[in-house]
């Protein structure tokens, strides 16, 4: 009887082990990872799991810097998510190593959306990878932020999608502050984000990345550092680059009201709309030879391996629909890459000072290409150091340009590299 | 032929460790040196590419050779930095003073500090416009630098840090206890003799401690070489430009972040090897100064 007792325990303690503590045996529990983390208001999980209350959502928080190679590790010690948000430049590996389902059939059978219904852009990437690998959770920009104050008492006026460099340069001397020789006020801070880099430069007319999806940069990037190097040493109206380790900075001058001016992601409204101190806005990238910005985004992916596809994609599904939508875009201030969503303007989530002028996001849209994000993101974290170093002048202008020639050809191999 | 019992005990307390090192050690060795021949990007199948990789990283315009001497530069200044600063801290614990144990905590704090925290906080103190070091300097009417952004000053900025690092710490902890070992009479008699305090550090000090300075200086190179990306990626992620890309940092960057896996391999034969010669060549001079006897 003992005996019988015994076992009966183990048995139910080994069931116990093997369901996750607090699910039923009847749950589902899929597993979700992405660099952003979930907002607490616009937690778009939690509203997944209200509406199906059998499938759990298992979500992993991986940082941004070590994004990518984490998932690639993952993937090869077999302890990938089930649900995983690939980056523009990891999708076709994750999708050329069987790593990740294709979802054709899924998306022809949902009701929730149809494809013709996401910006060119997406439609474009995905006719690229052949089949539909993934899903776009929302998309994003760089753009130019300003300090309405300090604009104001500079009696500057204010940035617009018609705004040059020229308007830039001359709307940074005057914004510029100087006291005692030591300058208390900068017209624009340095560049943290590493994409915006590219995005400069592409104003100067360098592909980036052309149609063949090769590197393609030379010229412009030369002139553009050049222009650069002068604003900063010279000029001294741009902020001198701060160490900025993987797009992580410690300080903001934008945000600590020392920069009139400042470059980032469309992203970092989300950030920048707890500012309580004084009123803001945005505006595009001004213009040079074109207009240019990157396009970023993060495609919803099934793992291969996965045993609970069809969850993983009941949970795709609901994310692309408008409720999940509506969550995503509310809480990243990032617009949704569906054309009948995107002009609902869920997005636009403003804080008490700003910003007010969201075309500034959708007017961006419209011109900017997918470039450096589809090149390896180690690439991108040797070649800014270099850029850097530039600025700082530790390094020539042009030669930083041949070094990050030869970098691609190293990393891409020759045929990765557009000859110049 | 029958083992003996007592022959047999002794290995079988050696097996946890022997196996633990065969799998965890000794089985990544070999494979790395195996990927070091191979192009390999981690989701596609390797392809044997014989020397190549070592090829490329020796060839002249290669930028390994900049980053042997950046690597190298940190070796030897972090290792004299790190054993002087706690030889320091740890002499002036066993001074004849009230409260060495309030020092001692202190001394010991950073060490325990995890190090991401140090370099954020590393970051926002050297900030050249928001920073509390240009803060202070300002006070004085000097004008700071950009001091983790100057490729003149990085580097050293990077491996005077070093003492804030757990290594430091430990090593402090084990000169003071090595001090603590020191006989007494030695010092006695040779303040008799009348000597005085320099002399009694460099002939009396000195070489009864050696062993120990002898292991910290072997641990704290290798730790210099392996270890010192946990300190230098979140602080300068190796810049500006290569100003503070160690080997370590360099590997990870190529194996993780440009998925190039064989190149990266390649690297950690030759840091292992660097390693061990560094290693072996400490062991051959320490014959002459290191004394096992007192």
């Amino acid at each position: 009887m003992k005996k019988r007792l015994l076992v009966s325990l183990l048995v139910l303690g080994l069931v116990c082990m093997l369901v996750p503590a607090g699910y039923s045996a009847d749950t589902t529990v899929v597993k979700y990872a992405h660099w952003n983390a979930l907002s607490e208001e616009y937690n778009y999980v939690k509203a997944f799991e209200e509406k199906y209350p059998d499938i759990k959502i298992e979500f992993t928080l991986i940082p941004e810097a070590e994004y990518s190679q984490k998932l690639t590790t993952m993937i090869m010690a077999g302890t990938a998510p089930d649900v995983m948000c690939l980056w523009e430049c990891d999708i076709s590996r994750f999708a050329n190593g069987g790593f990740v389902i294709p979802l054709d059939d899924y998306v022809s059978q949902s009701e929730a959306f149809t494809l013709d219904d996401f910006i060119p852009a997406v439609q474009g990437l995905i006719e690229m990878q052949g089949n539909l690998y993934g899903l776009p959770w929302c998309f994003a920009t760089e753009i130019m932020y300003y300090n309405k104050d300090l604009f104001d008492k500079a009696g500057v006026s204010y940035p617009d999608e018609n705004w040059t460099w020229e308007d830039f340069e001359n709307a940074a001397q005057k914004l510029t502050v100087v006291e005692n020789g030591k300058v208390e006020q900068w017209g624009c801070d340095a560049l943290s984000f590493q994409g915006l880099w590219y995005s400069l430069i592409g104003t100067f007319g360098d592909d980036i990345v052309n149609d063949k999806g090769q590197f393609s940069m030379g010229e412009g990037a030369k002139e553009f550092l050049k222009w650069w190097y002068r604003l900063t040493n010279e000029e001294k109206v741009v902020a001198p680059p701060q160490i900025s380790t993987s797009g992580i900075i410690s300080t903001d001058l934008f945000v600590a009201g020392k920069a009139a001016m400042a470059f980032n992601g469309s992203w970092m409204a989300s950030v920048y709309r707890d500012i309580q101190n004084f009123k803001w806005d945005i505006a595009p990238i001004p213009k040079g030879v074109r207009q240019y910005s990157t396009l970023h985004t993060g495609f919803f992916t099934v793992n291969s391996a996965s045993k609970v596809q069809d969850a993983a994609w009941q949970f795709i599904e609901f994310c692309m629909g408008e409720e999940g939508q509506e969550l995503i875009n509310k809480a990243a201030n990032n617009p949704s890459a569906r054309l009948s969503i995107l002009e609902k303007g869920y997005y636009r989530v403003q804080g008490p000072m700003g910003p007010e002028n969201w075309d500034a996001i959708d007017k961006t849209a419209q011109f900017a290409q997918w470039g450096y994000v589809l090149l390896p993101s180690g690439l991108t974290f040797d070649i800014v150091k270099d850029f850097n170093a530039a600025i700082l002048g530790q390094i020539g202008t042009d030669e930083v340009v041949e070094k990050a020639i030869n970098r691609a050809k190293e990393i891409l191999g020759e045929e990765g590299v557009a000859s110049e | 032929m029958a083992f003996k019992r007592e022959s047999i005990v002794p290995y079988l307390y050696l097996l946890p460790w022997i196996i633990g090192f065969t799998l965890f050690m000794g089985g990544p060795i070999i494979a790395a040196i195996v990927i070091s021949f191979t192009k390999w990007d981690l989701l596609t199948p390797p392809t044997w590419v014989g020397l190549s990789n070592f090829i490329n990283m020796f060839s002249a315009g290669s930028e390994f050779w900049v980053i042997l001497k950046v690597t190298l530069i940190f070796m030897v200044f972090s290792v004299i930095i790190t054993m002087c600063w706690s030889l320091f801290t740890a002499l002036l614990l066993n001074q004849r003073v009230r409260g060495t144990g309030i020092f001692s905590f202190f001394y010991f704090a950073p060490a325990v500090v995890p190090l991401i925290s140090l370099t954020f906080v590393f970051q926002l103190m050297f900030n050249k416009e928001l920073g509390i070091v240009n803060y202070v300097l300002s006070l004085v009417g000097m004008e700071g630098p950009n001091w983790l952004m100057d490729s003149r000053l990085a580097l050293w900025v990077v491996t005077v840090l070093c003492i804030y690092t757990y290594f430091t710490g430990q090593m402090m902890l084990i000169f003071d206890s090595a001090l603590k070992e020191v006989p007494k009479e030695l010092y006695e008699a040779a303040e008799i003799d009348g000597a005085n305090a320099v002399n009694k550090f460099f002939k009396i000090t000195i070489p009864a401690i050696s062993p120990i300075f002898f292991f910290n200086l072997v641990t704290g190179t290798i730790n210099s070489l392996n270890t010192s990306f946990a300190l230098i990626y979140p602080l300068t992620a190796g810049g500006p430009g290569q100003a503070t890309q160690v080997m370590s940092l360099d590997i990870y960057v190529n194996a993780f972040k440009n998925f190039r896996m064989g190149y990266a391999s390649a690297e950690a034969v030759i840091l292992f090897a660097i390693t061990a010669m560094m290693s072996l060549l400490q062991f051959r001079l320490s014959k002459k100064w290191v004394h096992y006897e007192a």
